[in-house]
C-alpha cells in the first residue's frame, strides 16, 4: 500500500507516446490468440492426469503447487499443471468443466491481455483458473465486478474452486464494516465492484494522511507517532486485479472520480443557485444567450450581459461580482437547456438522480460537480442540497493504473483496443466463441425522422410478435424506453419495461426475455453480464431478435447490445433501427446528416443507403476519437497536477 | 465548462488546507509596465525571476503560514472580487511557485519530487545546448565579491560624472575621427585579413571582456542605490559559433524597479565599448596603429551591428524592452501572432489574449514579425558561413538546424492542429484554412512562372580601334590628353620636334638653292650641264618632300575618319621625350561602334546556352554608378570556356568585379575558374546617338541582366542551392 504511493507512471508525451503507439500497433501483429489457444489445447491434453485423482489427492497437488507459486519459481510447464488442475476442481466442484476457449481467455488474462470473450463464453470460471495462481502467489487478487450482487454470486459461485484449492475467498459489499473489509482484503481472492475497491482505497489514503511514501511512514513509526494510522488502513495493496467488463469500468467510466466529500460550510449559497434559477427562467435563448448540444456550452451573449445586469440589479450580495454572476446563471442557463429530466437525470423521492448516459442506468450516489447539481436542483424547484467539500478524488482511470498486474476480460474491447494500450498497456486478445456465432445482421434501416424510426420500430416488433419470437428493443435513454412503451401500450403489446431498477431484479427479467412471445424493452445495459437464455421452441422460431432504436456513441455498446442474441451457437437476428434525427449524428455528423435531412425533406419512408449509414459510421468513428483523446487529458492534467501539487502531498 | 475563469476547481481540496508561505530568502520588487503594477519575485540564490500581476501578488502575500489557503482565498474574494484569482488559477500559481522552488508548507520536504524537478531541469538544459550548438554557454567564477570589492572606484564610470566624462570622450573620439573617413572606410575591407585575424579576436576578447565588465558593474552600482542587492554569480565562457567569448550574468537587473536603470545595465555593456572604441580612435589617429584600428572597429561597429541591435536577444532587446514597458517582449510577441492567427484566421473564439495594454497590440506583432525573419536570415548567413568553413560540421548544423528549427515545430504544430482541444471546434476551419494557405503558397513559389533573370558584368569594348604610332622620331613638344573625342580633321593628337630632321631640311633646302644657283649659271655657259643639274634638284626635291613629310608627321592625326576617342593613358610621360618612329603612343577607339565583353562562370553560361535554343535574345544593360541608364543589347556570341585571362581587372573580385581571381594574381586578371566570354552589341535606337545619357563609353563597367524564359520560383531556388552548394563544396 505505502510503497505503491508513487506508482504509475505518467502517460507517455511527445515522439515516446508516437513510440509507444508503434509498439502498440506491432504487439497487434503478435498471434496471440493461436499462442494461447495451442497452449489451451496443451493443457487440455493434461486433463487424463487429473481426473482419476482422488480429491485428497487433488488437494495435496494444489498444496504442491501453491509453493511453487508462492516462492515465484513456477515453470511454464507448471503454469499449465495448475490451470488443468483448476479445471478439474471446476468441474468436481461446480459440475462444470471449462471449454478450451475459457482456457484460451483464462491464459490472455495470466499474461495481463484483455480478453474479448463473447457474452455467455463463461468469463466468470475462465477468471477463477488466473485467481487461484494469483491467490497462490500469495498477494492478493482483486476480481471486479460490474455490480454488488455479481461480487457476491460470484463470490459465493466460484468459491467452491477456490476453498478447494486452499484459498480464502471472500467479497465486498456496501455497507461492510471496516473490521469486515479488512478481513474480506486480506482473503486470497477477493470479489468487489469499482467502486468499493477504489473507495476503500482513497479512504486508506485519507487515514495515511500526511506520510508519503514508505520511508516516511516506516520514520513516522520509528518516531512512534503514527502507528494508529497505518493499521487502520484496510486494502493490503494494489497487486493483480481482473476485471469484468473491462470495457465499461476501464473506459466508459474512465474518468468519473470517485470522491470522498463531506458537507461544506457555506448555507447562504442555497438562496443563490434558486435565485440563478430564476434568472435563468428570464433569459431568452438565442437573444440573449447561445448553447451549443455537442459541446455541452451555453455562451452569454452581449445583450443577454445587459439584461442580466438589469435583473440582478436589486439582487445585490454575491450578483455583484460580473464574473460570479455570470457563473452562475451559465450554469442555470446549463441545467435548463442542456440537461433534461429522464434522459440525464430523473427525479427520485425528492432528490435528483443521475443517469448514466452510456448504461442508462441510475447512479444515486454520484453527482455532477461545480454547482451544475445544485443548478438543476433549483431549476427542479427542489431542496437545493449543498455542494459538498471533497476530502480525496481519483479517476477509475487513474486508480487501475496502479495496479502492479491487470487484466481484463468483456464481450466488446477490440474497437478499443487503442486506449487499453495507450492507457493501461494491455493487448487486445479475441477469444473464438465455443461454437460458431450464427447470428444474422441486418442492415441498418435508416429513416429521416424520429416519429417514422418509431413507426417502424413498433411495425417490426409487431411483425416479429406475430411469429411468437421474443424481441429486444434497446434504447438509449429511460425517457425513449417510456415512449416506446406508450408506443406499444397504445398497440396493445404486452412487453416489459427494463429501466434502472435493482439490479437483481434487472437480471432476472432480463433472463426472462428469451421466452416465447416476450417483448423486452431495456436502456442498453441493463442487466449486463446476464445471460438471456432462450425459452422452449423459441430456436426453432429463429431465436431472439434485437432491435437498437439509436446507435451509440461507442460501438462497443451496440455490439453489446446486438450480442444478447444468438449466444453459444442460438440462432438470432440483430437490427439498428435509427433516424437521422438521432443524437449522436446531431451531434457528431451536424452538417452532413443535416444536408440529408432537408434531401430527404422529413419523408415518411426508410432512406437507408450507403451514404445515411456512412454517416452514422463517421460519426461514431468522431465520438470515439473525442473520447479517447478527453479520457487522455485527463489523465495529464491529472498528471500535471500531481507534479506541480507536490507540496501538498501526492493525491496517490 | 463555458467560462472563462471558473471560480472553483475540483482539485481546491488539495491545496485548501494548507499552509505555505514563500520562502524567507524569496525577494520582492515592484515594476510597473505600461501604467501597470507587477511584483517581480527573485530568488536571490540562483537568479530566477517569477513575475505576478497584482491580484496575484496580493495571494501570495498574505499567504504568511498561518492562514490557509483557502482562508487566503475568501479574503481576496472579499476585497478583490471579480479580479481575485480563481480556485483553478490559485492552484496553477502554487503549483509555478513550488516548482520555481520558492514556496514551502508545514509538510515534510518531498526530496523524490525535489529530484525529479532537478533531474528535469538539467536534462532541459542538456536538450537545450544540443539543439543551440551555435551558442552554448559555460559557466566558470563566481565574480560577485571582486565586483563588490571594486565597485566602489569602477562604479563611478556610471554617476552623472562619468557621463560627463563619457561624452567629452566620445566626442573627442569623434572628432579625431572625423577627417579620415575616408581612410577608415579603405582600411575596413582589410580586417578580415588572415594576418589580422588573430589580432582582430584578441581585441575582440578585451573589448568583450571590458563589455562584460561594464554589465557587471552597473548592475552593482544600480543594484545598490536600487536596494535590490545587483548580485552578479556567474562569469564564464560563451561559445558563439564555436568562438569562446566571455559573458556574465547580470539577469539580477530584471529586479530592478525602475525601467530606466534596468535599461542602463544593458546599455552599459556598450557604454564602455564606445569610450574605448574613442580612446582607440584617437590612438589611431596619432599613430596608425593597427591594433588600435582593430579596437575601435569592434567597439563601434561590431557593437552597434549586433550588440545594439534589437531585433538579436543581446542588449539592444533588453533596452527595447524596458524602453516599451513590455516584460518578455519576444515570447510574447510570439504568443500575440499565434493569438491573432487563432483568433482571426481559425476563430477559436476564447483564445488567450497576450497584450495587456492597447501600445501592446501595435509592438508585439511588429517586433514579432521584424525579429522572426531577422532571425532566419542571420541564422542562414551563420550556417553558410560556418559550411563554408568546416564542410562536414557546416552540414551537420544546417541538418541540426532544419530539424530544430523546421521539423520540430511543423510536428509540433501538426499535432496540435491534429489534437489541440482548443481547436476542436473549429478544427475543420483550422486545417483547411491552414491548408490553403501552404496550398496558396506551394503554387506560388512552385507553380507559377516567374520571371527568371540573371545579371553578368562586362566592359565595354570598342569593335574597332586604330594603334597610333609614331611615324618619325622626335621629341614631343605637344599632345592632346587621354579619352578625348577625336576627329581626323581635329586638332593634332600629338606634335613633336626633331631638331635634325629640321637641319636637313634647312641643309637640303640650301644645297637646292645652290644647285638652282648653279644652273642658272649653267644656262647661260654650258646646256648640257643644265640637265644634269635639274635631275640633282628633282632628286633633293624628293629629298625635301619626304623630310617635310617626315616632319609633318610629327603632328599625329586621328587615324580613323569617323569621330573616335583618343585613348593614351601614359601620354603625360611622353612630355618632352624622345620618340622613336614606330614606338606606340597610343590609339583612337571608334565611337559608334561598341559592344559589350561580359565574363560568365559557367552556370549562367549553361542557363544562358541552354534557354537560348540558337537564339539569344536581348538583354539589358546597366551602367554602374549611372542606375538612371537603360539600354538595351543583343548577345552576339558565347565563346565557350577556356579563357582564364578576364578582359578587364575591372571585372574580377580585387576591383570589385564578380569573378573570382587567383589570389597571387597580382594584376587582378587571371581568373580561379575559366569563364565564358559573351559578346553583346547595344542596339542604338533612333535618335539616341546624340543625348548623352544613353551613350555607352569603351571602358565602362556594365551590368547584364538578361531573363530566360519563366519558371517557378522553387525551381530557380533549387537551381541556385545547388549551384551554391555545388560552388562551395565542389561536388
Amino acid at each position: 500500500m505505502l510503497a505503491q504511493r508513487r506508482a504509475g507512471e505518467n502517460l507517455a508525451k511527445g515522439l515516446d507516446a508516437v513510440c509507444d503507439k508503434a509498439v502498440g500497433l506491432a504487439g497487434r501483429m503478435v498471434p496471440r490468440q493461436r499462442q494461447f489457444l495451442e497452449r489451451a489445447k496443451r493443457i487440455v491434453a493434461l486433463e487424463e492426469r487429473f481426473t482419476r485423482m482422488a480429491d485428497a489427492n487433488l488437494r495435496e497437488q494444489a498444496a504442491q503447487l501453491r509453493d511453487v507459486f508462492r516462492c515465484g519459481r513456477e515453470t511454464p510447464a507448471q503454469l499449465e499443471l495448475a490451470f488443468a488442475l483448476v479445471r478439474e476442481v471446476a468441474a468436481r466442484q461446480l459440475g462444470e468443466r471449462p471449454y478450451l476457449v475459457q482456457i484460451t481467455g483464462a491464459l490472455a488474462l495470466e499474461a495481463g491481455c484483455v480478453a474479448e470473450m463473447a457474452t455467455g463464453e463463461g468469463k466468470t470460471l475462465a477468471a477463477t483458473m488466473p485467481a487461484t495462481i494469483a491467490g497462490w502467489r500469495g498477494r492478493g487478487c482483486h476480481v471486479i465486478t460490474v455490480n454488488d450482487y455479481l461480487a457476491q454470486r460470484d463470490a459465493a459461485w466460484m468459491g467452491k474452486i477456490y476453498r478447494f484449492c486452499g484459498l480464502k475467498v471472500a467479497h465486498i459489499e456496501p455497507g461492510m464494516s471496516s473490521a469486515d473489509r479488512r478481513t474480506a482484503y486480506w482473503a486470497d481472492i477477493t470479489y468487489c465492484t469499482n467502486k468499493e475497491v477504489t473507495a476503500d482505497f482513497l479512504r486508506d489514503r485519507l487515514a495515511l494522511g500526511k506520510c508519503r511514501d514508505l520511508s516516511s511512514a516506516l520514520l513516522a513509526k520509528m518516531a512512534g507517532g503514527n502507528i494508529g494510522q497505518i493499521d487502520r488502513l484496510v486494502q493490503r495493496g494494489l497487486h493483480y486485479a481482473i476485471v469484468d467488463e473491462a470495457d465499461s469500468v476501464l473506459i466508459d467510466e474512465a474518468v468519473t472520480p470517485l470522491i470522498i466529500s463531506g458537507d461544506a460550510p457555506n448555507p447562504e449559497q442555497i438562496e443563490t443557485f434558486t435565485q440563478a434559477a430564476k434568472l435563468a427562467a428570464e433569459l431568452d435563448s438565442e437573444r440573449d444567450y447561445r448553447f451549443d448540444y455537442r459541446y455541452r456550452e451555453v455562451e452569454l451573449t452581449a445583450v443577454g450581459k445587459q439584461h442580466l445586469d438589469e435583473l440582478v440589479e436589486p439582487l445585490g450580495g454575491l450578483w455583484k461580482g460580473i464574473r460570479r454572476r455570470e457563473e452562475m446563471v451559465i450554469q442555470a442557463l446549463t441545467a435548463k437547456e442542456l440537461y433534461q429530466q429522464d434522459k440525464h437525470y430523473v427525479i427520485d423521492e425528492g432528490k435528483v438522480v443521475i443517469v448514466d448516459e452510456f448504461t442508462g442506468r441510475l447512479m444515486p450516489d454520484r453527482t455532477w460537480r461545480d454547482g451544475l447539481h445544485q443548478a438543476i436542483e433549483a431549476k427542479e424547484t427542489l431542496e437545493v442540497n449543498l455542494p459538498k467539500d471533497t476530502y480525496a478524488r481519483v479517476s477509475f482511470q487513474r486508480f487501475f493504473r496502479l495496479y502492479r498486474r491487470l487484466s481484463g476480460m468483456t464481450g466488446t474491447a477490440s474497437e478499443a483496443w487503442q486506449e487499453f494500450w495507450q492507457i493501461y498497456h494491455m493487448p487486445v486478445v479475441v477469444i473464438p466463441t465455443n461454437r460458431p456465432c450464427i447470428r444474422e445482421y441486418r442492415m441498418d434501416a435508416v429513416y429521416a425522422t424520429e416519429k417514422s424510426k418509431w413507426a417502424a420500430i413498433v411495425e417490426e416488433i409487431k411483425q416479429g410478435h406475430e411469429t411468437t419470437r421474443p424481441i429486444l428493443v434497446g434504447t438509449r435513454s429511460v425517457r425513449a424506453s417510456e415512449h416506446l412503451s406508450q408506443l406499444l401500450r397504445e398497440e396493445k403489446l404486452e412487453h416489459e419495461v427494463l429501466n434502472a431498477v435493482r439490479h437483481a431484479e434487472e437480471a432476472q427479467i432480463v433472463a426472462g426475455a428469451g421466452g416465447a412471445g416476450k417483448i423486452t424493452v431495456a436502456t442498453n445495459m441493463a442487466g449486463r453480464g446476464t445471460d438471456i437464455k432462450l425459452g422452449r421452441g423459441v430456436a426453432e422460431l429463429g431465436g431472439l431478435h434485437v432491435i437498437a432504436s439509436e446507435r451509440h456513441e461507442a460501438g462497443r455498446v451496440d455490439r453489446q447490445l446486438f450480442g444478447r442474441s444468438a449466444r453459444q451457437g442460438d440462432p438470432g437476428s440483430a437490427q439498428a433501427i435509427v433516424s437521422l434525427e438521432d443524437e449522436l449524428v446531431q451531434r457528431y455528423a451536424k452538417h452532413l446528416s443535416g444536408s440529408l435531412c432537408r434531401r430527404y425533406g422529413g419523408s415518411n419512408s426508410n432512406v437507408s443507403s450507403r451514404l445515411s449509414r456512412r454517416v452514422f459510421h463517421l460519426a461514431q468513428r468522431r465520438a470515439q476519437r473525442m473520447a479517447l483523446r478527453q479520457r487522455k487529458g485527463v489523465l495529464r492534467s491529472d498528471d500535471w497536477l500531481e507534479e506541480y501539487l507536490g507540496f501538498a502531498g501526492s493525491e496517490l | 465548462m463555458p467560462v472563462d475563469r471558473p471560480t472553483f476547481s475540483e482539485s481546491w481540496y488539495r491545496v485548501a488546507d494548507l499552509r505555505p508561505r514563500l520562502r524567507s530568502t524569496v525577494q520582492i520588487h515592484r515594476q510597473y509596465f505600461r501604467g501597470q503594477m507587477w511584483h517581480v519575485v527573485q530568488d536571490p540564490t540562483n537568479n530566477q525571476f517569477f513575475r505576478l500581476n497584482d491580484s496575484a501578488y496580493h495571494f501570495v502575500a498574505l499567504l504568511d503560514g498561518q492562514r490557509c489557503v483557502s482562508e487566503v482565498w475568501y479574503i481576496c474574494n472579499e476585497e478583490l472580487a471579480d479580479s481575485a484569482p480563481t480556485q483553478g488559477e490559485v492552484i496553477q500559481l502554487l503549483g509555478q511557485l513550488y516548482a520555481a522552488n520558492l514556496l514551502q508548507a508545514e509538510l515534510p520536504p518531498d526530496a523524490e519530487g525535489l529530484f525529479n524537478r532537478y533531474r528535469k531541469r538539467i536534462k532541459r538544459e542538456v536538450q537545450g545546448h544540443l539543439t543551440n550548438l551555435l551558442f552554448v554557454r559555460i559557466p566558470l567564477f563566481d565574480p560577485d565579491h571582486f565586483l563588490d570589492r571594486w565597485v566602489g572606484v569602477f562604479g563611478n564610470i556610471f554617476s552623472w560624472y562619468g557621463l560627463a566624462v563619457w561624452l567629452v570622450l566620445v566626442g573627442t573620439g569623434l572628432y579625431f575621427v572625423a577627417g579620415r573617413v575616408g581612410d577608415m572606410a579603405s582600411r575596413a575591407g582589410g580586417i578580415l585579413d588572415p594576418a589580422n585575424l588573430p589580432y582582430l579576436y584578441l581585441s575582440f576578447i578585451f573589448v568583450k571582456i571590458c563589455h562584460e565588465f561594464g554589465h557587471s558593474f552597473a548592475c552593482k552600482k544600480f543594484g545598490r542605490s536600487d536596494g535590490s542587492g545587483g548580485e552578479v554569480h556567474v562569469m564564464g565562457i560563451m561559445l558563439l559559433v564555436f568562438m569562446p567569448m566571455p559573458y556574465m550574468d547580470a539577469t539580477s537587473a530584471w529586479a530592478f524597479r525602475k525601467g530606466r536603470t534596468r535599461a542602463a545595465v544593458a546599455a552599459s555593456g556598450m557604454y564602455v565599448e564606445l569610450a574605448i572604441a574613442a580612446v582607440a580612435a584617437m590612438i589611431w589617429a596619432k599613430t596608425a596603429s593597427p591594433i588600435a584600428y582593430n579596437v575601435m572597429f569592434i567597439a563601434s561597429v561590431s557593437t552597434l551591428l549586433f550588440n545594439a541591435n534589437p531585433l538579436l536577444r543581446y542588449d539592444g532587446y533588453y533596452i527595447l524592452s524596458d524602453w516599451l514597458e513590455i516584460a518578455n517582449l519576444a515570447p510574447r510577441s510570439r504568443q500575440y501572432i499565434y493569438y491573432l492567427v487563432k483568433r482571426y484566421v481559425w476563430g477559436v473564439g476564447r483564445a488567450q489574449n497576450p497584450a495587456h495594454t492597447p501600445g501592446e497590440k501595435f509592438w508585439l506583432p511588429v517586433y514579432g514579425i521584424s525579429s522572426t525573419l531577422f532571425r532566419v536570415f542571420i541564422v542562414t548567413k551563420i550556417l553558410l558561413f560556418v559550411a563554408g568553413k568546416l564542410f562536414i560540421v557546416g552540414v551537420i548544423l544546417a541538418l541540426a538546424a532544419v530539424v530544430a528549427w523546421v521539423f520540430v515545430p511543423l510536428g509540433k504544430f501538426l499535432h496540435y492542429l491534429g489534437t489541440s482541444g482548443e481547436l476542436a471546434r473549429v478544427r475543420l476551419r483550422a486545417v483547411v484554412s491552414t491548408a490553403a494557405m501552404v496550398a496558396g503558397i506551394a503554387i506560388i513559389i512552385g507553380l507559377i512562372p516567374a520571371a527568371d533573370r540573371g545579371r553578368i558584368e562586362g566592359v565595354v569594348e570598342p569593335s574597332r580601334l586604330a594603334i597610333v604610332h609614331m611615324a618619325a622620331d622626335g621629341f614631343v613638344t605637344d599632345f592632346m590628353s587621354s579619352e578625348q573625342k577625336v576627329s581626323p580633321d581635329g586638332p593634332p593628337l600629338l606634335k613633336a620636334q626633331n631638331p635634325d630632321l629640321e637641319t636637313q631640311l634647312e641643309q637640303l633646302e640650301a644645297r637646292r638653292e645652290q644647285l638652282r644657283v648653279q644652273k642658272r649659271l649653267a644656262q647661260t655657259r654650258e646646256v648640257a650641264g643644265t640637265q644634269i643639274l635639274s635631275k640633282q634638284i628633282a632628286a633633293l626635291e624628293e629629298q625635301i618632300q619626304r623630310v617635310e613629310d617626315q616632319l609633318r608627321s610629327l603632328e599625329l592625326h586621328s587615324p580613323l575618319e569617323s569621330e573616335g576617342i583618343w585613348i593614351a593613358p601614359n601620354i603625360e610621360r611622353f612630355k618632352g621625350a624622345f620618340i622613336r618612329r614606330g614606338d606606340r603612343v597610343g590609339l583612337v577607339a571608334s565611337l559608334d561602334d561598341l559592344f559589350i565583353r561580359a565574363t560568365a562562370g559557367q552556370e549562367v553560361a549553361a542557363r544562358l546556352i541552354a534557354e537560348a535554343k540558337g537564339k539569344y535574345g536581348t538583354v539589358e544593360i546597366r551602367v554602374k554608378g549611372r542606375p538612371d541608364m537603360e539600354l538595351r543589347g543583343n548577345i552576339e556570341k558565347i565563346l565557350p570556356a577556356g579563357q582564364e585571362r578576364l578582359p578587364s581587372a575591372a571585372l574580377g573580385y580585387a576591383m570589385g568585379g564578380s569573378m573570382a581571381t587567383e589570389p597571387g594574381d597580382e594584376k587582378g586578371i587571371k581568373t580561379a575558374a575559366r569563364f565564358f566570354e559573351i559578346h553583346i552589341e547595344p542596339i542604338v535606337s533612333e535618335g539616341a546617338e546624340n543625348r548623352e545619357n544613353v551613350r555607352l563609353f569603351s571602358g565602362q563597367r556594365v551590368i547584364v541582366r538578361f531573363e530566360t524564359p519563366p519558371k517557378p520560383l522553387m525551381v530557380q531556388w533549387y537551381r541556385s542551392l545547388l549551384q551554391m552548394l555545388q560552388r562551395r563544396f565542389h561536388i
